[in-house]
């Protein structure tokens, strides 16, 4: 059985006719690290609310480690939770931050330093544990936020944007620091976040949010190479895939100004019926290296290259296929100039089509 | 949360102010109401009936709360103009001023720090007929006066007290407001060749006059609530000269007992100073006209000017202390 | 930059203050200098410039202070005010401040006609119902008992409305971790809601003093009995009183004002701050 269970559950504002999460249903493993992931305003942190007990659920059953949990006060559900902006206590130092909670629940005192020590220590935070909240760097605070949620034992963590405040190298770091910290602990992690790039470099399992509805679960790969549909396609990976509108003739693939794509047996196969499709590419997978050229003679295209963004491990390259801005990723030996005539392919297994109407993938 | 909870934690917290804000304001405010209509007695409360209006025709009819209120108007029409006046023109004397600042801010504001009954204790002192003031007068050979002890006289003579009290409170509230003054707009004023009267009259003004009119209400709300001076000073004598309207209800409702009548006088007098908030909110729905349309937003402002001024004492108060 | 023109200008305008000021303060500076001196050395510098000078030191420089001090109940007195003030502000913040937490952050029934509510009672004037106060404190018997005195004076609908203003602007998440650490409610709003909210209960504080130490109509209406008094009534009690020389009673309204002015001296920079800070965030 899992570790955290929710079933269909709903979250409607009280005046508000829309749905806030709409028959949510998840099974998380004990130990398993679960990213929320999708733009503001897509549920993900009234879900993380609920599962803490600071929203109500208005339908459907939550359970925690086998107990029904929807009636329980937060404080009894075994959680931790870091917040956004921290909510360190400010008028307290680091260690009696970290300790409030222990003291709180009556922990015997030895055992209290014992373990205010052991986070201090794990979170290298010694030189600090007599400051007060408004003397440390965001990343200590963080810290500090992060030391008062594993002092208690708590059997799930719950972290809101904890590093949506710190600036971009800081956010890297601290990463890296959150991911290494639940290789120790091993505690159950939901971590939500609108970056999907956090969500993929730390998570065991995505689920991938959009107006209050899940739109897909899975591994950071599955989301990455086989998406459900344009949403999650568009959302993860950067730069953002490219869509095409493009119509189905003869086998072939038309773009809107009538450019033509020969597509190859499997393809047809899997748009057999279809006339219209959204087909989606990664930038990474419009190859100019003569390689692929050689490979696949019979669609070459030319790109006018418009711009050129130099990122230093690779380029990335602008130009316009079927009258559509298009970026693809190229390596950075792959040198060449705003005003170049370049050919390249499509890496063919790469290639996404979704229905135009429901914009869900073709399988 | 679960709302069940949240109305429990809210009555738990708001519990206690609730109890005693029921006790202390809205049972004693409603009480004032029915006794108003009431010849209740305190010594003799079994002997109570309902009188209908008759305390109300009674009050205007008594001589001593006519007289009362005729005191108490002469008050206001003293201090209000002295104290207003003679706040904004210091305030624009400071303000022109470049040396000692903080000097004359500070020593204005002295007297506003000195409580009632120390200021009326210490004024009993000038005023005394041996005292320092007629010590003074008889240098430039005025010849004494008898100021708190004449009927003619004592009105005049605390109204001045007290504006010598109050005025620098409100002197701070104008410099800050003259302090708020775009300078750019006397530096155009002064390509434009006008005369000093005019730039006072086409410029500041203008600029001042929200912080005018409320300081003209709380000034005269202030005056129109005269109670400890006269008490201390005069007891309200001689012969009634410095009678008060709040000093009749005190009178009347803890002296004499006579809980109706003072009750009849305390709502007569909560109206008044009512009108006045209510005048001075009317002003300031004046300058922002597009909330002033549904009735909710007038009583919503209502509470809330009256919440702003009370705020901006606190503030004022401190300022430059 | 002043040029020489303005600067005359500005001599002549600043010359002419001082000696509005002076005029002004006359009684202040009067109060001061006689404070010390004798009821004769009063009367015979009346008509002199040194009405407005100190003595000369001498033993008996202080003499109407220590008399004040040691021969009436002055200092009782003082030290009445000091514990109800004392009484009132921790009553005070704890009662006002509990209900402006609830109208701030706890979603409670008719929390918002309370707000209004509470607004509203700011313009009642207290002249209106002080005679029903008087009237309660007389009949349940607690005229002349500090409870008489202290209870209609702790619920304070400004003091709730500031505190709200405060409170509604501490974040929510703070609560939030508290909760998870286990702590209730009560127990948040005394050691985490007012100490992160230190300036508003320092300015209520500050306030709720400056009331209580320059009220008069209410502590002469409970208090009649000699030991009770307030310093303010004392010090009307102490002037009334045949022994009292005036020498004495200048004394005595000289230290009544001294406590006034060391704390619109020592407080009125973090007051300022604490109300600007508060002030104006009407939601």
């Amino acid at each position: 059985m899992a570790f955290i269970e929710l079933k269909n559950i709903c979250k409607q504002y009280k005046g508000n006719p829309k749905n806030s999460v709409t028959d949510f249903s998840l099974d998380i493993d004990e130990g398993e690290f679960i990213a929320f992931v999708g733009p503001s305003g897509c549920g993900k942190s009234t879900t993380l609310r609920m599962i803490a007990g600071f929203e109500d659920i208005t339908s459907g059953e939550l359970y925690i480690d086998g107990r029904k949990v929807n009636e329980v006060k937060p404080a009894d559900r075994s959680i931790a939770m870091v917040f956004q902006n921290y909510a360190l206590y400010p008028h307290m130092s680091v260690e009696k931050n970290i300790s409030y909670g222990l003291k709180n629940m009556k922990v015997p005192a030895d055992q209290i330093k014992e373990k205010t020590d052991w986070a201090i220590r794990i979170l290298g935070l010694e030189e600090y544990r007599k400051r007060k909240p408004k003397n440390l760097s965001g990343g200590q605070r963080q810290r500090v936020a992060l030391g008062r949620a594993i002092v208690k034992d708590s059997k799930v963590f719950l972290m809101d944007e904890p590093l949506s405040n710190l600036d971009a190298k800081l956010r890297v770091s601290m990463r890296n620091e959150i991911s290494q910290l639940h290789k120790k602990l091993k505690n159950t992690t939901i971590y939500v976040t609108h970056d999907q790039v956090e969500a993929m470099t730390m998570a065991d399992r995505i689920v991938l949010m959009k107006d209050g509805i899940v739109q897909q679960v899975g591994k950071p790969m599955e989301l990455y190479e086989h998406p459900d549909n344009i949403f999650v396609a568009g959302f993860i990976g950067s730069p953002q895939m490219n869509f095409f509108h493009c119509k189905v003739q003869d086998g072939q693939l038309v773009f809107p100004d009538g450019a033509k794509y020969q597509l190859t047996n499997e393809q047809n196969h899997k748009l057999a019926g279809r006339s219209e499709v959204v087909m989606g590419i990664r930038g990474e997978d419009i190859k100019f290296s003569d390689l692929y050229i050689q490979q696949h003679p019979e669609n070459i295209m030319d790109a006018l290259i418009t711009n050129i963004e130099v990122m230093g491990n690779e380029n990335n390259l602008y130009f316009e296929i079927g009258g559509q801005q298009t970026v693809a990723r190229v390596d950075k030996y792959e040198v060449c100039q705003e005003g170049d005539t370049r050919q390249f392919v499509f890496n063919p297994d790469k290639m996404h089509f979704f229905d135009s109407k429901t914009e869900r993938t073709i399988r | 949360m679960k709302k069940k909870t949240q109305t429990l934690m809210g009555m738990a917290f708001f519990g206690p102010a609730l109890v005693l804000l029921s006790v202390f304001l809205f049972l004693p405010m409603i009480l004032t109401l029915i006794f108003s209509f009431t010849d209740f007695f305190a010594l003799n409360p079994s002997l109570t009936h309902f009188t209908g209006l008759d305390n109300y025709f009674e009050v205007f009819a008594d001589p001593d709360f006519r007289l009362a209120f005729l005191n108490t108007v002469k008050f206001v029409l003293l201090i209000v103009p002295l104290q207003c006046g003679g706040a904004l023109g210091l305030a624009m004397l400071i303000n022109k001023v470049a040396y000692c600042k903080k000097y004359f801010k500070v020593a204005f504001f002295i007297p506003v720090v000195m409580s009632l009954a120390v200021v009326s204790n210490l004024w009993i002192q000038i005023y005394s007929p041996e005292g320092i003031l007629n010590a003074i007068l008889g240098f430039f050979h005025i010849p004494a006066q008898p100021f708190i002890h004449s009927a003619s006289q004592a009105l005049p003579s605390i109204a001045l007290m007290s504006v010598w009290q109050g005025m620098g409170y409100q002197m701070i509230i104008f410099l800050g407001a003259l302090q708020g003054i775009n300078p750019a707009l006397y530096e155009a004023a002064e390509l434009d060749h006008v005369t000093p009267w005019q730039k006072f009259r086409d410029i500041t003004l203008p600029e001042i006059k929200p912080i005018c009119i409320f300081v003209l209400i709380t000034v005269t709300i202030g005056a129109f609530r005269m109670l400890v001076q006269p008490m201390i000073m005069t007891g309200g004598g001689p012969s009634m000269s410095t009678y008060t309207v709040v000093y009749d209800i005190y009178q009347t409702g803890t002296v004499n007992w006579e809980i109706g009548l003072a009750s009849t006088m305390a709502i007569i007098f909560a109206f008044f100073v009512m009108i006045l908030t209510a005048i001075q909110n009317k002003v300031s729905a004046d300058q922002d006209e597009e909330s002033s349309k549904n009735k909710k937003a007038f009583w919503k402002r209502f509470a809330r000017t009256a919440a702003a001024d009370q705020e901006a004492d606190y503030v004022e108060q401190t300022t430059e202390a | 930059m002043l040029n020489k023109q303005q600067k005359r200008k500005q001599i002549v305008l600043t010359a002419l203050m001082i000696a509005v000021s002076l005029l002004f303060l006359f009684p202040v500076i009067w109060l001061i200098a006689n404070s010390f001196k004798s009821d004769a050395q009063i009367t015979a510098d009346m008509n002199s410039l040194s009405a407005f000078l100190p003595p000369a030191l001498s033993e008996n420089f202080f003499k109407n202070y220590t008399d004040v001090l040691f021969g009436t109940k002055f200092a009782r007195y003082v030290g009445n005010t000091l514990l109800y003030a004392f009484i009132v502000i921790v009553l005070g913040i704890i009662v006002n401040g509990l209900a402006g937490y609830a109208l701030a952050k706890i979603k409670f029934p008719g929390r918002e006609k309370w707000m209004m509510i509470i607004m509203l009672l700011m313009i009642v004037p207290m002249e209106t119902i002080i005679t029903i106060h008087f009237l309660f404190i007389a009949k349940v018997g607690l005229l002349n008992t500090v409870v008489g005195y202290v209870l209609p004076g702790i619920v304070n609908p400004f003091n709730i409305y500031l505190f709200r203003q405060t409170f509604i602007s501490l974040p929510d998440d703070v609560w939030e971790a508290a909760q998870l650490d286990h702590c209730s409610p009560m127990r948040y709003f005394f050691t985490m809601v007012l100490p992160m909210a230190k300036s508003v209960v320092a300015t209520v504080a500050v306030f709720t003093f400056l009331g209580v130490w320059n009220d008069y109509l209410w502590p002469s209406l409970v208090f009649t009995s000699g030991d009770l008094l307030t310093a303010q009534i004392g010090l009307n009690a102490i002037t009334a009183n045949d022994n009292t020389t005036t020498g004495m009673t200048l004394a005595v309204i000289t230290m009544v004002t001294i406590p006034v002015i060391l704390i619109y001296s020592f407080f009125s920079k973090q007051i300022v701050e604490g109300v600007m800070t508060t002030g104006g965030k009407e939601g």
